[in-house]
């Protein structure tokens, strides 16, 4: 039968039997009760066995089960390649290009469904008491919000964006492995669906927060295991993307790109995904140990058996902060392009930012306990943390004074993504500072587990990654869809998001420190007033995102055509036409310089020797 | 730019001083951290205001003529402004973090003569033992003024969080570990401790009052509550083990919404087909074997077997079932 979603369909059925049947024989044969354990059941049948028969239905493997069976393969076969209607954004596609729209047009679901299931839960918070759920919805919407907006949003639109640009930036015509990279994006929405698919579990969604601590969680109702399972998929697809970017970036570079004449959003993309290579185990771990204590028994964390509670928050934080750079550093590429090429001005002191990178990646990895103050751990550890934590803000620091240099003199253009990039850099900056304040240890003691964090991370993911997502969806915008966004409509989004987002967010600093904390469904009456008014800036901040569809789904339609290189930017996708062609470059580009040479008489990036990039005329 | 970056500098000191950031400290280690807060946000504000000076002077200055083609300088760095910006901000924090390390110690420190208290937190309640005081138990926490008091914590279950805002000091309490905190309470009054970390479904609502008197109005209260205090015994133990955090009982002015009211006790008994005192005792010690209708198995604990005496158990059934006839 055809690879497609009817056969992903009855293959995932199958798989979820055999799944069960493995489980059942064996609890039947060695005589254990109850032989049906839906827990167990559910953890093998429906969240493992069950996606990869989707997988394999969908055709993901198809080529490797070709090989190993001894069946041609084709190695020069490009069917699954490209597209050229809307179905091939349906099928599992190895063109970069394809992919990274597939990546942000899914994660772009996500995005809005998390963003609803946060209106829902602040309409229960605009009053004292209970309104419109139980508690254990109230935590469930809470859990699922940060779950989706983390693992299936903002880490996969970075991969995204990524996919689409990493390639043509290096002058490759492709990833190294275009077929791992199908297989990496159709793991992502088996994540998001198990997500997703928490609510219909008997006893709700899982409800512990997306940190998921022990041994709440190992108490929890069933629905918990899907936060365990979706986890493991969207870990995999992070880690496979990121050694395929690896390679990418170290042996398809073309030829005279040295590491130091790569675009910084190359640098950032490489930077990530070594964090994601090694971090991202450590969580796939800390989940499977609290599912194990769950079905299997186990006693990982569990206090009376000889388990060490806080051993899971240590092995939870040492993926879950560098994770944090897992989802910020993109960004940072994303914002050097946009700066430079919109200030019409190199990018100040380009080696230290590709080497602030490097520090922020170092750095990164000798702080994750500045989460733990509060936990109980031990005690030494406390004043070296806060010192690594606050050393970040140096090379973070490096990089905000050198975007503003780079404004500086500059022929700044105040368009869309400019505006979207400035509006990062104001937002980062009180995000970073309230990051000081939880670096102190005495300070975070007082504002740990309340709503100044509940801030803090907001400043951080929304106003640093989220703003950067926007910026760089509208700034590759006419070249991924060959069109031209609406400029009108793309200020409305940037200010009204930018206003919203603040009235919604900056309050919580206050009522944080004042005494509320944070993932509660109710609060004292002393509350009351700042919350409705939160509540009301998030239907708005709500409301913003609702121009930002508009704008992108009628411009893909309709939009003017878009010419090749309509911010006049020197690095290599700008260079050929909008949308690409299938393979990027008719002939491999030569690359003679920087990627940031502006205002550099006579200078150039890189001499394309067939195809001279096509004018579209508008 | 140098007057953007002083409007910009007012403007956030308006901000940081006109509204009051942080509750009116309760305790020495409080204004510490206060000292700490202030310490920092004098530095972020003028790194605030820096950065938006130079966004807003270049965006109104630097800003190009729509058919202006042409592009800016080719500068391309400039080391010593590197420098100055990578030392200057390592000192800055550096300093922060060498004044947050002298005073994470201060605010650990007991003194020579500190009062000890147990805390025992479990879904969803705290209770309070006092061990120089003949293992005083309550379900209210009461500190004298003045004196460092010295918590001993542990959870039962999963883990919470001790955190009393207007005195600063927070921490977890985690299953397994035994945890220490320093409070030194310095003006009285009545507050409230309130879990901050994510415990279950009766999170939101796990609260104790907290009292602070003077060192003789403390010495009264511990001598009132060992001789018996004259009132119910019952009474006692609904208040030590902290029922009312759960469950609505009007005779003692709970109003608990997590498990079911204990107003109609006699009704449930009948639904049960048990007699009341039977019932109530059973659903105090093995609170799973019936489960009222609209809550859940596993939310309340299964332990006041162990943790109260039989005679207490005794008092408690009597006062939840005698306070209605």
């Amino acid at each position: 039968m055809r690879a497609g979603f009817v056969r992903a369909a009855w293959c995932a059925g199958l798989f979820f039997l055999i799944g069960m049947y493995i489980v059942v024989s064996i609890r039947g044969l060695a005589g254990w009760d109850p032989v049906y354990d839906w827990n167990v059941i559910t953890a093998v049948g429906a969240l493992t066995t069950a996606p990869i028969g989707f997988l394999l239905g969908l055709g993901a493997f198809d080529y490797w089960l070709y090989w190993i069976s001894g069946r041609p393969t084709r190695p020069e076969d490009h069917s699954g390649h490209g597209a050229y209607g809307w179905k091939d954004y349906f099928k599992v596609n190895t063109d970069h290009k394809v992919i990274g729209v597939q990546y942000l047009a899914t994660t772009f679901v996500f995005f809005v469904l998390g963003g609803l299931m946060a209106m829902l839960f602040r309409a229960e918070l605009a009053q004292p008491g209970m309104q419109f759920m139980d508690t254990q919805t109230y935590n469930g919407l809470v859990s699922v919000h940060a779950a989706l907006m983390i693992f299936v949003f903002i880490i996969p639109a970075f991969a995204g964006l990524a996919n689409f640009a990493v390639p043509l930036m290096l002058g490759a015509p492709d990833m190294a492995f275009p077929r791992l990279n199908a297989l990496s994006y159709w793991l992502l929405p088996i994540a998001g669906a198990m997500f997703l698919a928490s609510f219909l579990a008997p006893g709700g969604a899982f409800a512990t927060g997306w940190t998921s601590y022990a041994p709440l969680a190992s108490e929890q109702p069933i629905g918990q295991i899907f936060f365990n399972m979706g986890v493991q998929w969207a870990g995999a697809s992070s880690i496979l993307t990121a050694l395929n970017f690896l390679v990418t970036i170290i042996t398809m570079r073309a030829p005279g790109m040295t590491f130091w004449r790569m675009p910084l959003l190359v640098w950032a993309n490489f930077t990530t995904s070594l964090l994601v290579v090694i971090a991202t185990p450590f969580i796939a771990g800390s989940q499977f140990f609290v599912m194990f204590d769950r079905i299997m028994h186990t006693s990982f964390f569990v206090p009376d058996e000889g388990g060490y509670v806080l051993g899971y928050q240590h092995i939870f934080w040492f993926y879950s902060h560098p994770a944090v750079y897992i989802m910020i550093l993109p960004g940072f590429g994303i914002i050097s392009e946009i700066v430079s090429v919109m200030s019409r001005k190199p990018i100040f002191g380009y080696r230290l930012m590709a080497l602030s990178l490097l520090g922020i990646l170092v750095l990164g990895f000798s702080v994750w306990a500045h989460h733990m103050f509060v936990a109980g751990m031990a005690d030494w550890l406390r004043v070296p943390m806060m010192i690594s934590t606050l050393l970040i803000a140096v090379p973070t620091g490096v990089k905000v004074f050198s975007w503003l240099a780079t404004l500086w003199e500059g022929k700044i253009r105040l368009n869309t993504p400019m505006l979207f990039a400035l509006g990062f850099i104001s937002m980062f900056v009180i995000g970073g500072l309230s990051g000081i304040y939880l670096a102190s240890v005495p300070i975070d003691i007082h504002a740990s587990d309340t709503y100044f964090i509940v801030a803090h991370i907001h400043y951080v993911l929304f106003g640093g990654s989220v703003l950067t997502i926007f910026a760089g969806i509208y700034y590759w915008f006419p070249k991924m869809t060959g069109r031209m966004y609406s400029e009108r409509l793309g200020k409305w989004h940037f200010w009204l998001t930018f206003v919203s987002f603040n009235l919604t967010f900056f309050p919580m600093h206050w009522v944080g420190l004042v005494g509320m904390p944070r993932r509660v469904a109710d609060y004292a009456d002393r509350f009351a007033n700042l919350n409705l008014f939160v509540t009301i800036s998030s239907f708005a901040l709500g409301a913003s995102v609702v121009i930002f569809f508009y704008n992108v789904i009628v411009s893909w339609a309709r939009g003017p055509i878009a010419e090749s290189n309509p911010w006049r930017a020197m690095t290599l996708e700008w260079q050929v036409s909008s949308p690409p062609p299938v393979f990027n470059f008719d002939e491999i580009p030569q690359v003679v310089g920087g990627p940031y040479e502006y205002g550099v008489p006579g200078a150039r990036h890189a001499v394309l020797k067939g195809a001279a990039p096509q004018e579209t005329p508008a | 730019m140098a007057g953007i970056g002083v409007v910009v500098a007012i403007l956030v000191t308006l901000v940081a001083v006109l509204i009051p950031w942080l509750p009116t400290s309760a305790s020495e280690e409080m204004d510490r951290i206060e000292f700490v807060f202030w310490f920092a946000t004098v530095i972020c504000i003028g790194i605030f205001a820096l950065v938006m000076a130079v966004i807003i002077y270049s965006v109104m200055t630097f800003r190009a003529a729509p058919e202006d083609e042409s592009d800016g300088p080719s500068i391309h760095g400039h080391t010593g402004l590197e420098v100055v910006w990578t030392v200057v901000p390592a000192v800055l924090v550096v300093a922060i973090g060498v004044l947050s390390a002298v005073v994470l110690s201060q605010n650990g420190s007991a003194g020579t003569n500190p009062l000890k208290v147990k805390v025992f937190a479990q879904q969803f309640a705290w209770r309070f033992e006092y061990p120089q005081q003949d293992k005083l138990k309550s379900g209210e926490l009461v500190l004298p003024l003045g004196r460092s008091v010295e918590f001993d914590m542990t959870s039962a279950d999963v883990i919470h969080s001790f955190w009393i805002p207007e005195m600063g000091q927070k921490q977890d309490l985690v299953p397994g570990i035994q945890t220490k905190i320093v409070v030194t309470p310095k003006r009285t009054g009545t507050f409230t401790l309130v879990c901050t970390e994510l415990c279950g479904l009766g999170h939101a609502t796990m609260r104790a009052p907290v009292r602070v008197l003077s060192q003789a109005d403390f010495a009264a209260w511990v001598k009132e509550r060992q001789s018996g205090g004259g009132g119910d015994p019952g009474a006692a133990v609904f208040t030590a083990a902290g029922c009312g955090s759960c469950h609505t009982f009007s005779a003692a002015g709970a109003n608990g919404k997590i498990g079911p009211s204990l107003d109609n006790l006699a009704a449930a008994a009948k639904q049960a087909g048990q007699p009341v005192p039977v019932y109530t005792r059973e659903s105090i010690v093995n609170p799973g074997k019936v489960i009222a209708n609209g809550y859940s198995d596993g939310v309340m604990p299964n332990n006041y077997g162990e943790s109260y005496s039989a005679k207490e158990i005794d008092a408690l059934v009597r006062y939840l079932t005698g306070a209605k006839q």
